[in-house]
């Protein structure tokens, strides 16, 4: 039984005894166990380092004794596949009258490259960390207390894309509540942005907005908008969490979203959930089917804020429902919740870094999420494609160069895949998405602008999913010109954009004058990402994914129990895929709380059975 | 009929200094990229799919090698790390030993040691022989030039006549299996005397100026490569039909002499560069070096040092010195010319203009008698 050297109170942090068991494989492995035994024998706080052999047959009950002699409080199993023994392990820890949750895993099956030595020590060193706190901080609770610890039910979700969305339903369905933390001021995420979405042809908004609006209403769920997780201690079953909620500086519940304040604000700034191609003013809507549904201060461009209340202050005074209260302050908030989903999305390859294409120099060189912006109804064009025009700001009297809706359409637009992506100089990895979206965008097109011609330029066509090799047809059928051969580059001729590529099949050079390049550009991990695996204590794949328990076992868990992730921040996928696995991180969840709950009443000596604790 | 694949071609390109060719996945972005890749010469990525795919013969009758002129963008931008630029400078040395009727140049390219070692037997054989001829004719060892001069230069014309015209002869042979290997490949259109005599012109303009190599976006590489050759060029004229003005003295002819000057200035800055160039990496081309590369520069360095030195020595009245350092030069210059010009780095003085004119006659022939080919729908060709 393993007891905390000194504490008070339960908030002296405990000093740990970490036990490290190396699982050494049957097949040639690249790993060199016996370093990575030296070396995690060196790290702070491992108390013990075994290496096990391949095929071993663990007994519960003689591991159980060794963890009460070595007064171990944590175990670290690492290896090819530590699931296989997880359950032995946990269920030995529980019979050493330990807490089930300091088991930590550290699997060394990587997806791609085999993982090196060095790899799988900084995987052990991330698994024997306390990062922040996290399971090391608690104290562990008193012999036979860890079968009656109060499991908590509440639920964090941090992102509220259709990831967050998604998984804050299936949980708050059940009864149980829900966190869903956001750091833009709405829900919805990138999908929102989306016009169209493939190979469906669905309208994005159609299918999320109901969601967006069934989040909003459920009384199971709260959403905290503009707000940021800032620390992550506890651990599963017992999380604490602090989050920083920024001011709306609007009272959600009276606000109407009558749109006055926004009338006579004189602050106009680039909109970021237009990703640049129009403006909005500093008290805004993210966009007209925010949930939230209401108006929000942007404290960072705010005159009346930035002055200190001495300057502006329009809105409030034209607010006939007084909803709006520029004083409010941000608030630090403490959340308990028992397990924890990330879902915090991605953001775009900056087709900037890629001189050559022109992205930054050339007006109408546009990045996929601009385009989405574009041809969605509530962009600054109502939907139309048509191109970006030189016209005078009569406020900065500076030219710029914008969308509007009467501006002329393109007669010829281009399409570029594989930008950022697939290339060791950038992004190496495949982005799965672009792709299909890339088909989607070349028959909005088609369809919006049935005079224009339509060329499209890939490496390699990824239609792998349901229905995609068929829309890949129907988007060849309409007309548009899909040529094998990326292209090089981006030049100005004249008034127009000329794309150079070879075109593989015939080994030609080809060079085509266009109005308008769109740039398939690849995905990356949020901004952010690295602080706030660092503040859960996770790890990031070599990427910068969150990195999943097992790639094909358990790709929703991660290194620590209660945290779970979903969606596109664990690897790119496509709408359908981001859904299931929202719902996938949900069962888990709900798996612990029924789980948790069934051990309400406790059975004999803290023994419990495997099935159970393997869900961990 | 269909192509035989020669499923070791990868395996052998990279003795000629081919790595990452398996990397590339296709895209055309280096093509695409390639100042010099235009209709219907269309590189480097169709070579580095065949060489992929072990398509020797068409590979062999391929003039995309010769049309690059290694600017390194093709490689920079490559999203694989497949090195195009540098699969282009091994095909190049790996046509040179394909064209070389004797195998030699295979060897040499395969094997440093082999090529380091012919240099050595090579350089010891020219040592014994320009001593024991200059003993042999009763020649001073005291005396550079005039009476008695230990290796007058009625001898070395000789010697260096006949080396020439060996060369050029192998060189020539060599170029002969060159114009077999490309024009008349399978699917190479008939090319008429007419067209042959029409574009002739393009031989010595090319050779003369390098004007292709010009097109580059970076004008550096051409303006070093010019100087380097018209020195080299300025040089084998002095010394092939002017050595006595050269060696005179203790009268300087300013004419003979300043172009001797200049020369060697070029010469000696020039292949310094190159060798800094090197070892620096700053460029793209230079990023990878062969051993072929490496032995062709430090030959070249030798000689133009060792024949600045003599003539040092011999201007400042040290003869024996002079002739000393003399033969030590012949011994660099032997094996430079006799390994570089028909097998080995210098062989591209003959192939490169030679491609340029191949590739205007294939060109102008197709257009003649243009063949049915199935165009992809490509706008503004």
């Amino acid at each position: 039984m393993s007891k905390p050297e000194s504490t008070v109170n339960g908030k002296q942090p405990a000093a740990e005894r970490i036990g490290v068991y190396l699982l050494s494989s049957n097949e040639a492995s690249a790993v060199d166990l016996r370093a990575v035994a030296q070396f995690a024998s060196g790290l702070a706080s491992v108390a013990v380092v075994h290496t096990l052999a391949p095929s071993i047959q663990l007994n519960p009950e003689e591991l159980a004794r060794e963890f009460s002699r070595e007064k171990l409080s944590s175990i670290v199993l690492a290896g090819e596949r530590p699931g296989l023994h997880k359950g032995a392990f946990a269920r030995a820890l529980a019979l050493a009258g330990g807490n089930g949750e300091k088991l930590r895993l550290a699997s060394f099956a990587e997806r791609c490259a085999a993982i090196t030595t060095e790899g799988a020590k900084q995987m052990v060193a991330d698994a024997c960390a306390p990062a922040n706190g996290v399971a090391s901080v608690a104290a562990p609770p008193a012999a036979g207390a860890s079968t009656t610890q109060p499991f908590n039910p509440v639920t964090l979700v941090i992102g509220g894309g259709v990831a967050g969305i998604q998984a804050s339903l299936e949980i708050a369905e059940s009864g149980n509540k829900v966190y869903l933390v956001e750091r833009t001021g709405t829900v919805g995420g990138r999908m929102a942005m989306f016009d169209k979405t493939f190979p469906t042809l669905d309208c994005a908004a159609c299918i999320l907005t109901p969601k967006m609006v069934a989040v909003g209403q459920n009384k199971n769920i709260e959403i905290l908008v503009l707000s940021e997780v800032q620390e992550v201690t506890g651990h599963r079953g017992a999380f604490k969490v602090k989050i920083l909620k920024r001011a709306t500086r609007v009272d959600a519940s009276a606000c109407v979203a009558c749109g006055d304040c926004a009338r006579f604000c004189p602050t106009t700034v680039s909109s970021e959930f237009d990703m640049g191609i129009a403006t909005r003013k500093c008290v805004f809507m993210p966009f007209p089917q925010a949930v939230p549904n209401t108006y929000m201060i942007d404290a960072a461009h705010c005159q009346w804020v930035q002055s200190e209340g001495k300057k502006c202050g329009a809105c409030a005074k034209k607010c006939a429902k007084n909803a709006i209260h520029l004083d409010a302050q941000d608030e630090m908030v403490e959340l308990e919740v028992g397990n924890i989903i990330v879902a915090t999305g991605y953001e775009t390859f900056d087709a900037g870094r890629i001189e050559r294409y022109g992205y930054g120099r050339y007006p109408n060189v546009l990045s996929s999420l601009e385009f989405e912006r574009l041809t969605n109804a509530s962009g600054p064009t109502g939907g139309k494609i048509v191109m970006k025009t030189k016209q005078l700001n009569k406020k900065t009297k500076q030219e710029e160069w914008v969308f509007q809706p009467d501006n002329p359409k393109p007669k010829a637009i281009a399409i570029v895949h594989c930008v950022g992506s697939r290339d060791q100089n950038h992004n190496s990895y495949c982005s799965r998405v672009c792709c299909m979206y890339s088909l989607k965008f070349a028959h909005l097109v088609r369809e919006k602008c049935p005079d224009a011609i339509c060329y499209e330029y890939y490496i390699d066509m990824r239609a792998y999913g349901k229905g995609y090799e068929e829309f890949f047809e129907r988007v060849h059928e309409e007309g548009v010109h899909i040529v094998r051969g990326r292209s090089a580059m981006v030049e100005e001729r004249g008034s127009q954009l000329c794309v150079k590529g070879e075109e593989l099949v015939n080994n030609r050079l080809i060079e085509l004058p266009v109005d308008m390049v769109l740039l398939s550009v690849g995905l990356q991990p949020s901004p952010g990402s690295g602080e706030l695996a660092g503040k859960l204590g996770i790890s990031r794949d070599k990427d910068g994914w969150f990195r999943e328990l097992d790639y094909n076992a358990e790709p929703n868990c991660t290194g620590r129990p209660g945290i779970f992730v979903a969606g596109v921040c664990q690897g790119p996928k496509d709408i359908p895929d981001t859904v299931a696995q929202a719902s996938a991180a949900a069962s888990y969840v709900l798996s612990s709380i029924v789980a948790a709950n069934s051990r309400k009443e406790p059975s004999h000596g803290g023994e419990l059975s495997t099935g159970v604790l393997a869900r961990s | 009929m269909a192509v035989r694949i020669n499923p070791n071609l990868i395996d052998d390109l990279e003795h000629y200094g081919a790595q990452d060719v398996s990397k590339c996945y296709q895209c055309g972005n280096c093509s695409a990229a390639c100042p010099h890749s235009e209709n219907p010469y269309v590189f480097p990525r169709k070579s580095m799919h065949q060489l992929q795919t072990g398509q020797e013969k068409p590979l062999r009758s391929s003039l995309d090698p010769w049309l690059c002129y290694y600017c390194g963008d093709c490689s920079t931008q490559c999203p694989r790390g497949a090195e195009p630029g540098e699969t282009m400078m091994s095909l190049r040395r790996w046509l040179t030993a394909q064209y070389d009727f004797t195998g030699i140049s295979r060897l040499l390219y395969r094997s440093w040691a082999t090529e380091l070692a012919a240099i050595l037997i090579v350089a010891l054989l020219t040592g014994a022989g320009f001593f024991a001829l200059g003993i042999m004719h009763g020649g001073n060892i005291g005396v550079y030039d005039g009476e008695n001069a230990f290796l007058p230069a009625h001898y070395i014309h000789i010697f260096d006549w006949t080396m020439g015209t060996t060369l050029g002869l192998l060189l020539l042979i060599n170029c002969i299996r060159m114009w077999h290997f490309t024009m008349q490949s399978e699917g190479a259109p008939k090319v008429g005397l007419f067209l042959y005599l029409r574009y002739l012109m393009l031989l010595p303009v090319h050779f003369l100026t390098q004007e292709r190599f010009r097109k580059c976006e970076n004008k550096k590489p051409w303006a070093l490569h010019l100087w380097l050759m018209l020195s080299y060029l300025t040089m084998l004229i002095l010394i092939m039909f002017f050595l006595k003005y050269v060696q005179a003295g203790p009268e300087i002819n300013w004419f003979a002499h300043g172009f001797g000057y200049l020369s060697a200035f070029g010469l000696v800055c020039v292949s310094i560069l190159f060798l800094r160039g090197r070892i620096k990496k700053d460029a793209a081309y230079h990023r990878h070096s062969h051993e072929s590369d490496w032995m062709f520069l430090a030959l070249l360095i030798f000689v133009s040092v060792t024949g600045v030195l003599q003539h040092i020595l011999h201007r400042v009245g040290l003869p024996m010195a002079a002739n000393i350092t003399y033969v030590v030069h012949l011994m660099g210059v032997v094996p430079m010319l006799g390994l570089e010009v028909p097998f080995s780095k210098w062989s591209h003085l003959a192939y490169r203009p030679l491609a340029v004119y191949f590739a205007q006659l294939l060109a102008a022939a197709r257009a003649e008698h243009p063949v049915a080919v199935a165009q992809a729908a490509a706008p503004a060709d």
